[in-house]
């Protein structure tokens, strides 16, 4: 059975690479997309993926504050926070609240999967 | 998880449990079959196990956990050997090694001697320390049990990106597998970000390291995951713990009457604050009263969190006192009555040494071949009165009198006027030894000039009372606490000095006929006694003066003898905060400390044994 991904980024670009990646692995199935936080949540409430890649930097609302809105209503969602380089600030903050991993731009095919993968296991 | 917060706590508690499990062995070789000994101790080396091993120090856990298997093995069939008591003894002496180890932050001894074989000094072969029938398991032990901590530490990549964020993820990787009892960094500085390239933790886990392992490895960014201490090596700043604050446990309850107190304290504030907007001088009367309630209140409690049951340090005696009754070849049943009177705990840490010296010259000198010792304490008033009692063969007087003189510490003069009693304080000049024969356990007869002088450092006094034939009572009286104490103000040529109410005996007035001469010294009849005056006129190196009319005195004790000490006027007494002087002050002879009276004014506290010693040197005494 597939594994039903959530990817939320502000950037079409971004979200279309992703979507590529998982598409491409016959492991993943990609149900939704969001591209600011709140649309972020109201998603991942009708959706209840198994897995979420979140941007961390979006307009509205950001990918922490949606992180956490998110855990606040399931505390057993699979969040992977995706970054920029230089904002390791920022990724501490998301793994204290509750970020399973992260991955970091620009992404590779195989990382995003293994890290996708290892997430979705347990 | 920063441990070390925590390690005070665990120290103090440990010595608390190891104290206890001392106490109770010495119970248990009276009556080897007892459960109710057999089940405290082994709850005790539980805890020990329990404390030792959230704190990571796997030796001491290791051989508490041994101790207690040992243990659990009679909690079935009663009878513990007497070989098998030697060796939980043996492991109870490794145990306070080890803490003490801890304490001074040193690597833990090791425990395999004791593991592998039996205890060190009295070889006991295993057939003979195992009752028939007994399992051999018992005492073949694993050294580390499935409880003891992993230790290990994780590399993370040099290219990892955010690498706090990624020690992060591994400790709540490691969190599925068990515990974590300890980290370095400490969750809170990965919080704050930077770069972490080790990370180093305690776990405790029933999982497999490779188990372990292999998750970690799974991860990304790691460079990889090394097992055990061998963290010398690896760069980290080594944890500097002399300077944790020495810690002390409060109950709940006290700390809850702390806040209220506080709060009615705010409360008198207001409305004193009131009183003196509205110029009510009744109602200002009235909130003072208030406040000096609240004030004593408060002083009681603040006074109550230093206070330690003296349990604290009679814990060790009964194994000590088996000790040297073996060693001695005598019978000696310890009496301990009133341990739980509670003093100052700085009393208390400076009052554990100078005991032991009184048990061990009670076993020592006291005793002969069957005796019994009863440790006391009890409260009388402002005091704490602790005794080590004998019913051995006592001290003669005129034994003691005849040493000295041989030994030159008194002249044939002085031996005349000596009553029992100053006969007796003799013992305590450094370098009297009552002993015939110098013996292994107290040494050479430097004891009681010793304890003699840290109670009366501690502001307190000893007494010995004995006589041949009717045992030896070593009394101390202590004050309850060392910073407030209650004072005798005395004037001496317009001066106000202080002298601690326990350092005088009593005061009164006389009449200049009352005195008597004896050559040029002036001298008081008094109980039977002669007792000789000194001025403290002269003392404080003031300017003399005749006697008129009664003559006040205060009698108090001088190396060893009652004398007393004539002062111009007796003002009354007074509770005092002491604060101790600072340079260059506190180099003036014969001066304790100083306090500030209600009235603002300054006084000294003096020590008259300091200022007699500064204005006329004994040559003995100043050995």
């Amino acid at each position: 059975m597939s594994c039903r991904v959530l990817i939320v980024d502000d950037a079409l670009f971004m979200r279309n690479m992703l979507k590529d990646i998982f598409t491409r692995a016959d492991d993943f199935e990609v149900v939704g997309e969001a591209q600011n936080g709140d649309e972020a949540v109201e998603r991942y409430r009708e959706l209840r993926p198994d897995l979420v890649t979140m941007d961390i930097v979006m307009p509205l609302k950001s990918g922490i504050e949606a992180l956490v809105e998110i855990i606040a209503e399931d505390a057993s969602a699979r969040v992977v926070m995706c970054s920029a380089l230089g904002q390791e600030s920022l990724i501490v903050e998301a793994v204290g609240a509750g970020a399973r991993e992260f991955i970091v731009k620009p992404f590779q095919e195989a990382k995003v999967l293994e890290v996708a993968r290892r997430v979705t296991v347990r | 998880m920063d441990m070390s917060k925590y390690r005070e706590m665990f120290l103090s508690e440990t010595r608390e449990h190891l104290a206890v499990m001392a106490r109770r062995l010495v119970d248990l070789e009276k009556a080897p079959d007892d459960r109710e000994v057999i089940d405290t101790l082994f709850r005790e080396a539980h805890s020990v196990k329990g404390m030792a091993a959230s704190m990571g120090y796997q030796r001491m856990a290791g051989l508490a956990h041994a101790l207690e298997d040992l243990l659990d093995g009679f909690r079935g069939d009663g009878e513990v050997p007497a070989t098998a008591i030697d060796r939980l003894l043996a492991g109870c002496d490794l145990l306070e090694g080890l803490l003490e180890d801890i304490a001074a932050e040193r690597p833990e001894r090791s425990i395999d001697a004791f593991l592998q074989n039996t205890a060190g000094e009295e070889e006991i072969p295993l057939a003979e320390a195992i009752p028939a029938g007994e399992e051999i398991e018992v005492l073949e032990l694993e050294p580390v049990a499935e409880t003891i901590p992993l230790e290990l530490t994780v590399e993370i990549a040099d290219h990892a990106p955010a690498p706090a964020a990624r020690a992060l993820l591994v400790l709540r990787e490691l969190e599925r597998f068990g515990e974590l009892l300890e980290q370095w960094p400490s969750q809170e500085e990965l919080f704050k970000g930077g770069v972490v390239r080790h990370l180093r933790v305690r776990l405790e886990s029933s999982c497999e390291r490779s188990e372990i392992e292999a998750a970690l490895l799974a991860m990304s960014d790691l460079a990889g995951v090394r097992w055990g201490e061998d963290s010398e090596d690896d760069g980290l700043p080594r944890r500097r713990r002399e300077d944790s604050e020495r810690t002390v446990r409060i109950r709940t309850e006290l700390l809850d009457r702390f806040i209220n107190l506080t709060g009615e304290l705010m409360t008198t504030r207001s409305m004193l604050q009131s009183a003196q907007t509205r110029r009510s001088w009744q109602d200002l009367g009235e909130g003072l009263d208030q406040l000096s309630l609240l004030v004593n209140n408060l002083h009681h409690k603040v006074l109550e969190v230093r206070m330690m049951p003296v349990s604290s340090i009679t814990g060790r005696l009964p194994r000590l006192v088996r000790d040297l009754a073996r060693k001695t070849g005598k019978q000696v049943d310890l009496q301990i009555h009133g341990d739980e009177v509670e003093l100052d705990r700085a009393i208390l840490e400076e009052l554990a040494d100078p005991l032991v010296h009184l048990l061990r010259n009670a076993v020592d000198h006291g005793i002969e071949g069957e005796g019994v010792i009863a440790v006391r304490a009890w409260r009388e008033r402002d005091l704490v009165l602790v005794e080590v009692a004998d019913n051995g063969r006592g001290i003669d007087p005129r034994q003691i009198r005849d040493k000295a003189l041989a030994k030159g510490l008194i002249n044939a003069a002085q031996a005349r006027a000596m009553g029992d009693r100053d006969l007796l304080g003799l013992i305590c000049l450094p370098g009297f030894s009552t002993a015939d024969q110098v013996t292994e356990t107290s040494g050479r007869g430097v004891g009681m000039d010793v304890v003699k002088a840290a109670v009366e450092n501690l502001g307190g006094v000893l007494d010995i009372l004995s006589a041949p034939g009717e045992g030896t009572r070593m009394l101390l009286k202590l004050p309850v606490s060392v910073a407030i104490i209650q004072i005798l103000l005395v004037a001496c040529a317009g001066q106000t000095v202080a002298l601690p109410i326990t350092r005088v005996h009593r005061t009164l007035e006389v009449s200049r006929e009352q005195l008597q001469s004896s050559g040029r010294q002036l001298v008081l009849p008094l109980d039977d006694e002669i007792i000789p005056l000194l001025s403290l006129r002269k003392l404080l190196k003031l300017p003399n003066r005749p006697f008129a009319g009664s003559v006040p005195l205060v009698i108090t004790e001088l190396r060893g003898r009652r004398v007393g000490l004539v002062v111009d006027r007796l003002v009354g007494q007074s509770q005092v905060f002491v604060k101790s002087l600072s340079f260059p002050l506190d180099h003036l002879p014969g001066v304790t400390g100083a306090s500030v009276l209600g009235d603002g004014q300054v006084v000294f506290l003096i020590d008259p044994q300091g200022l007699l010693d500064a204005v006329n040197p004994v040559a003995g005494r100043a050995a």
